[in-house]
């Protein structure tokens, strides 16, 4: 899993790392740079062609399209992953919260009808009894 | 209150009207349709055994007071009262990106690219949301370029007039900056490591070097001894293209 994506990120440092040299070259150009900048221009090439082929192998990928708008806003992405983590803790939480709350209703529930409707509840724990214990 | 109860729950005779708004299903059979004429015995089945909701099944059937209880859901099933980062295996993710504090810029996350990468996308037409709003034409193949194509490229010699040199403009690094370049060359494990990954990277990088900076030193001892009126020029660039990396 991780070694596709080593690769890709191979191939990106190498081309971001050409299209700087290049960069430099231009901006300050001879005219014995002429040959360096013919190399460089075709290293692009064959740059954009080994990136090209990674795609191959990162078909079954999915990115979230949330990541990109930190990314566009210049924000570290790693935020958003953390932001992610926040909210699904905080959620699970919530529902944790939730789900204990009505665990306690229903053994109160269950405490107190059993007071006034003894019969009944006699009834409704032999029914549900055996697997689920009123707690 | 004891009336109530079993007015509600235990009139088999007379039950409430099934509560289908709930979602309870069919709950308990409506009144039998009124018998066709001539019907004889046996054509209305007894309600509670012929259509008992699947929900209230075996146990609920002919149960009394609780014709409506249904099966419990499984206490296997996983909800929201187990924690799902742990059960997940998302400790380690969380304790990295929630334990500490993550820094806010994309060049913290990319400190080797070139450029001003903190800036928003949109005002370089550099977003990517725009690769998805507007996809590039794909399909055609990436060709070398040969000697004709490579005659378009002949370029004026001479420096790039200020404004447009924005290859060179950095987002302003820590005061650390410094000792970060020290350790890249003598020390192999970089001062800060956010993440396993970036350390990878970074040793990759080192593997790298020795041949990155023999291509420099040419290139500086090219412009030494071909633009001696840009002396100056020479040795910013050196500077600025070793403070990159």
């Amino acid at each position: 899993m991780a070694e596709k994506f080593d690769h890709l990120e191979e191939h990106l440092e190498k081309f971001v790392e050409n299209i700087r040299q290049l960069g430099i070259i231009v901006s300050d150009f001879q005219p014995s740079s002429q040959a360096g900048l013919n190399q460089k221009l075709n290293f692009i090439v064959t740059g954009l062609q080994d990136i090209d082929k990674c795609r191959q192998q990162l078909h079954d990928i999915t990115v979230p399209l949330e990541v990109f708008e930190y990314i566009d806003q210049g924000r570290n992405p790693q935020l958003y992953t953390k932001e992610c983590l926040e909210r699904a803790l905080a959620k699970n939480e919530q529902v944790k919260g939730k789900i204990d709350t009505m665990k306690k209703f229903k053994s109160l529930l269950i405490q107190e009808l059993s007071k006034v409707f003894p019969e009944d509840m006699a009834k409704y724990r032999s029914i549900r009894g055996e697997e689920h214990p009123p707690s | 209150k004891m009336e109530n109860f079993t007015a509600l729950f235990g009139a088999q005779a007379d039950p409430p009207p099934p509560p289908t708004a709930l979602g309870f299903g069919p709950g308990k059979p409506p009144p039998p349709p009124p018998p066709p004429p001539g019907g004889g015995p046996g054509t209305a089945p007894p309600p509670t055994a012929a259509t008992a909701p699947p929900g209230a099944d075996k146990s609920a059937a002919g149960c009394g007071p609780f014709y409506l209880m249904r099966e419990l859901p499984g206490s296997t099933e996983l909800t929201g009262s187990t924690n799902l980062i742990t059960h997940y295996n998302l400790e380690h993710a969380y304790n990295k990106f929630c334990g500490k504090k993550v820094k806010e810029k994309l060049s913290n996350f990319l400190p080797d690219l070139p450029g001003m990468i903190d800036l928003p996308g949109s005002h370089d037409n550099s977003s990517l949301r725009s690769l998805i709003e507007k996809p590039p034409i794909l399909g055609g193949s990436f060709n070398p370029i040969t000697g004709t194509m490579l005659a378009g490229f002949r370029l004026h010699t001479g420096p790039l007039p200020e404004q447009c040199r924005l290859m060179h403009i950095q987002p302003p690094k820590k005061k650390n900056k410094h000792k970060h370049k020290q350790s890249r060359t003598q020390d192999p494990v970089p001062p800060e490591t956010p993440s396993d990954s970036d350390h990878k990277k970074k040793k990759k990088k080192k593997e790298e070097d020795p041949e990155r900076k023999r291509k420099k030193k040419e290139k500086k001892k090219k412009k030494n001894r071909h633009s001696p009126d840009h002396p100056g020029m020479g040795s910013s660039q050196a500077s600025s293209s070793s403070s990159l990396r």
